[in-house]
């Protein structure tokens, strides 16, 4: 499939607030109540339509335990856009939001887009961060906020796909540099308006798989 | 830099297109419309199925450690972690396999032999030749197993007594112990694999080259096999108690074993009088490491050289104006330096140039083992390099059986060892004694942990990959130093976790025996050792192993009453064994090229 952008993203959070879950609905559109402990990071992709235009995600899901942080935080390089998870039923998820934040700001380049995500809305009989309190938070460090369920899939689409829509229109009011790969935007073959036949083009194997226009 | 400038403009025009490995473009133009053999991917244990996976985990950029999604999957706990180049080629050019299988002899009269097999292998000048090892190889060597099944099963004869033969004084005859089988199937499995290659350059693309580093876990004991510039190191923390009575009694023909007393000296300690040191169980094979064999190889076959080159080492650089004079000198596998004339022909470049990982062969390659490499010439004469390549490995072994662990102290994985085998974009840039701290300061701080050897991996990768600067420049994280650009793969092994298997595995054979004993069975004979002399199957084993390193054998014939771990070496056998050794080494059947 071709696209006219990719974006990178990448999923943060403390462990167990549901961040390989979010990924797994939005790209398979299924919940998996009982999920393994990420090691490292794992990779998602799916295409969203924005403006009529084709853009692929790209996700790298990231793990959220501490003893994991010094190589998570090399990710955040070349990402586009970041989605910032806690648990909506353990406060100390939200607690530790800060320490997310400055890391994220700190190893990633400064047009990222970040999201602030409280998960697990489904379960608000067990709620210990009101919603108010995650939207207070989001103001004040310029994060759009949002509260989605994994389970029920409440939001989720709407998470991914609006983070996109910003960067997109950042992309259109120039911000964002779309010719360094490590601002975490491709331009896809949809645009390819410049050299079309590199030398080696011709090396491309058998490969046809990507459309050319 | 020309290359990766047009690298990283295709990856943004044409992101899904995967492009083609780096390569020289000496010889490519006659095949370049021949199909990959294999389609590019990770290995098949890490579970990246989508292509969209295979790229992101291929980003440059960011280069991000890879581990398994499902630790499970590799057994024993084994870790491993991987991470892509800064760019130098487009995919990682790194492979990695592993294959659990069972021997089971076509009578069924012997119980299943189990063996676990992990495979690294190194790929340049394109991925094509690490990826088919990594899907072909363990069916080769299984092969090579099933060749010798008869005089590696554990004997428990049911059947009528062999016919006593006098072994005659007169007659060649050599008694060949299963150690020496063992790295017989390994030794011609790497020779069959490059084979396979050579047979496959016609009818797919160029597949270039790779090194090979083999781990294989059968009877008790680990084989580790290199061609190439990989590494295999066991590391190890021990007590000052076991460290005593380990170095006088440990059966291994570990390289430099004679040397481990050095190793001893550079031992790091940790709280609790534990020494931590690594034991190399490879050596690296380069233009340097293998100069007396490559100096020979052009001594003795002038032709080779095309008269462009010149098979001779000088202690200085000889130069035109020093023409007539005397210089110091050696050539094929001299080890000391010796005066010559300087001539005319010692201003060619010679056959070898450099030192360590930046020596060449024909200024061209800096490893000279491992497989493919079929069309590669030199850079400048264009003359083929293949000839001066082997794919033979180096193998040793151990025998975990002798490895002495008190219970009490918990230590299995410091008695035993955990083996790390990786591929040298670790190496590069982190010395064995350093990897061997890390492994288990990583692992105390995982103490029960499933992973624990998953993070292992991760820590050692996360390590040589070190992070990218400002400039855009990989440094280590505790130094400014460069770290690696390279592909780096690592496994990490559990060695104890083996043994426990093993250990199971033979009690069970025992339970077994002990099953078809208690059943009347007319035939039935208790002991295999024949008469008139000739040794059991066990001491001949081990003789194998006195030879490698010393190891006291105190003729322990009453293991004979191990069944699983005893072999009948009846002349009969002995000439079959050496027939079907004869065969291996000619048979050329690629039936395992699937």
């Amino acid at each position: 499939m071709s696209y006219a952008y990719l974006f990178k993203y990448i999923i943060i959070g403390d462990t167990g607030v549901g961040k390989s879950c979010l990924l797994l609905q939005f790209t398979d559109k299924r919940f998996q109540p009982v999920h393994d402990l990420t090691i490292g990071v794992e990779f998602g992709a799916r295409m969203i339509t924005i403006d009529g235009k084709q853009i692929k995600l790209q996700i790298w899901d990231t793990a959220g335990q501490e003893a994991f942080r010094s190589i998570t935080r090399s990710y955040y390089r070349g990402a586009a856009g970041a989605l910032l998870v806690y648990d909506i039923t353990r406060r100390e998820t939200f607690n530790h939001l800060t320490t997310w934040l400055e890391d994220a700001r700190q190893h990633s380049n400064s047009n990222m887009v970040i999201m602030l995500i409280g998960n697990k809305s489904d379960l608000d009989s067990r709620r210990e961060v009101k919603k108010e309190e995650g939207e207070a938070f989001a103001r004040e460090h310029g994060l759009v906020f949002m509260e989605t369920s994994a389970r029920t899939a409440a939001n989720v689409e709407e998470a991914f796909i609006n983070t996109a829509k910003e960067i997109y229109e950042k992309i259109q009011e120039g911000v964002f540099d779309i010719n360094n790969e490590a601002n975490g935007i491709k331009i896809g073959q949809q645009h390819s308006p410049t050299n079309p036949s590199l030398p080696g083009a011709g090396n491309q194997g058998g490969s046809t798989s990507s459309g050319c226009c | 830099m020309f290359a990766r400038i047009k690298k990283s403009v295709l990856t943004v025009v044409a992101p899904d297109i995967p492009a083609l490995p780096d390569t020289s473009g000496t010889t490519r133009a006659h095949n370049r419309s021949l199909p990959d053999k294999f389609t590019y991917a990770r290995p098949a244990f890490l579970q990246l199925l989508t292509y969209d996976e295979l790229k992101a985990s291929a980003d440059h950029n960011v280069r991000p450690i890879i581990v398994p999604r499902d630790i499970s999957i590799l057994p024993w706990s084994t870790g491993y972690a991987e991470c892509v180049n800064s760019g130098k080629s487009e995919w990682n050019e790194d492979q990695a396999a592993f294959c659990r299988q069972v021997l089971t002899h076509p009578s069924k009269q012997h119980p299943d032999l189990p063996y676990t097999y992990f495979g690294i292998f190194d790929g340049h000048a394109g991925y094509g030749a690490a990826l088919a090892a990594s899907h072909q190889f363990h069916h080769i060597l299984h092969e090579k197993l099933v060749d010798v099944i008869d005089m590696l099963m554990p004997r428990q004869d049911t059947g009528p007594p062999k016919p006593d033969i006098l072994p005659s004084p007169l007659a060649f005859q050599r008694s060949v112990s299963k150690d020496e089988l063992i790295i017989g199937a390994l030794e011609s499995a790497f020779i069959e694999m490059d084979a396979l290659l050579a047979e496959d350059r016609d009818k797919y693309r160029n597949a270039g080259g790779c090194t090979a580093l083999v781990a294989l876990f059968i009877l008790g004991k680990m084989f580790v096999s290199n061609a190439g510039d990989s590494r295999s190191v066991l590391c190890q923390r021990m007590s000052n108690e076991v460290l005593k009575s380990h170095t006088s009694n440990i059966s291994s023909n570990v390289p430099n074993s004679k040397d481990n007393s050095d190793s001893h000296e550079s031992k790091w300690e940790d709280k609790k009088h534990m020494h931590i040191f690594p034991i190399p169980f490879s050596h690296d094979h380069t233009p340097d490491t293998e100069r007396p064999r490559l100096m020979s190889t052009a001594k003795l076959n002038p032709s080779l050289m095309g008269g462009e080159y010149v098979a001779m080492e000088y202690a200085k650089r000889p130069a035109v104006k020093d023409l007539g004079q005397r210089i110091l000198y050696r050539q094929g596998t001299m080890k000391g330096w010796a005066y010559k004339t300087l001539t005319r022909d010692d201003l060619k470049m010679p056959i070898v140039i450099g030192e360590g990982k930046r020596s060449r062969l024909m200024g061209t390659i800096g490893v000279t083992r491992g497989f493919g490499d079929h069309d590669l010439r030199a850079i400048g004469s264009g003359l083929p390099i293949k000839p001066f390549l082997s794919p033979h490995p180096e193998v040793n072994y151990r025998d975990l059986t002798k490895v002495i662990s008190i219970p009490e102290e918990n230590n299995e994985d410091g008695d035993y060892g955990i083996l790390i085998m990786a591929t040298d974009g670790l190496w590069d840039v982190i010395d064995t004694e350093t990897v061997s701290k890390t492994v288990f300061t990583t692992l105390s701080k995982y103490p029960t942990e499933k992973h624990r050897y998953t993070m292992v991996a991760q820590e050692l990768v996360a390590k040589s990959r070190g992070r990218i600067n400002e400039s855009g420049h990989w440094r280590l994280a505790d130094s400014k130093a460069a770290a690696t650009v390279d592909d780096i793969s690592v496994i990490v092994i559990p060695v104890y976790q083996y043994y426990k298997e093993y250990l199971e595995w033979e009690r069970k054979c025992k339970e077994d025996l002990e099953k078809k004993k208690s059943m009347p069975s007319p035939a039935s004979f208790e002991t295999s050792v024949t008469t008139n002399g000739t040794v059991s199957g066990d001491e001949e084993d081990e003789r194998a192993e006195i030879a490698g390193d010393g190891y006291d054998a105190d003729g322990e014939t009453a293991t004979t009453t191990t069944p699983c771990d005893t072999i009948s070496s009846t002349t009969n056998d002995e000439e079959e064994g050496k027939a079907t050794a004869e065969k291996e080494v000619t048979s050329t059947d690629p039936s395992s090229g699937t």
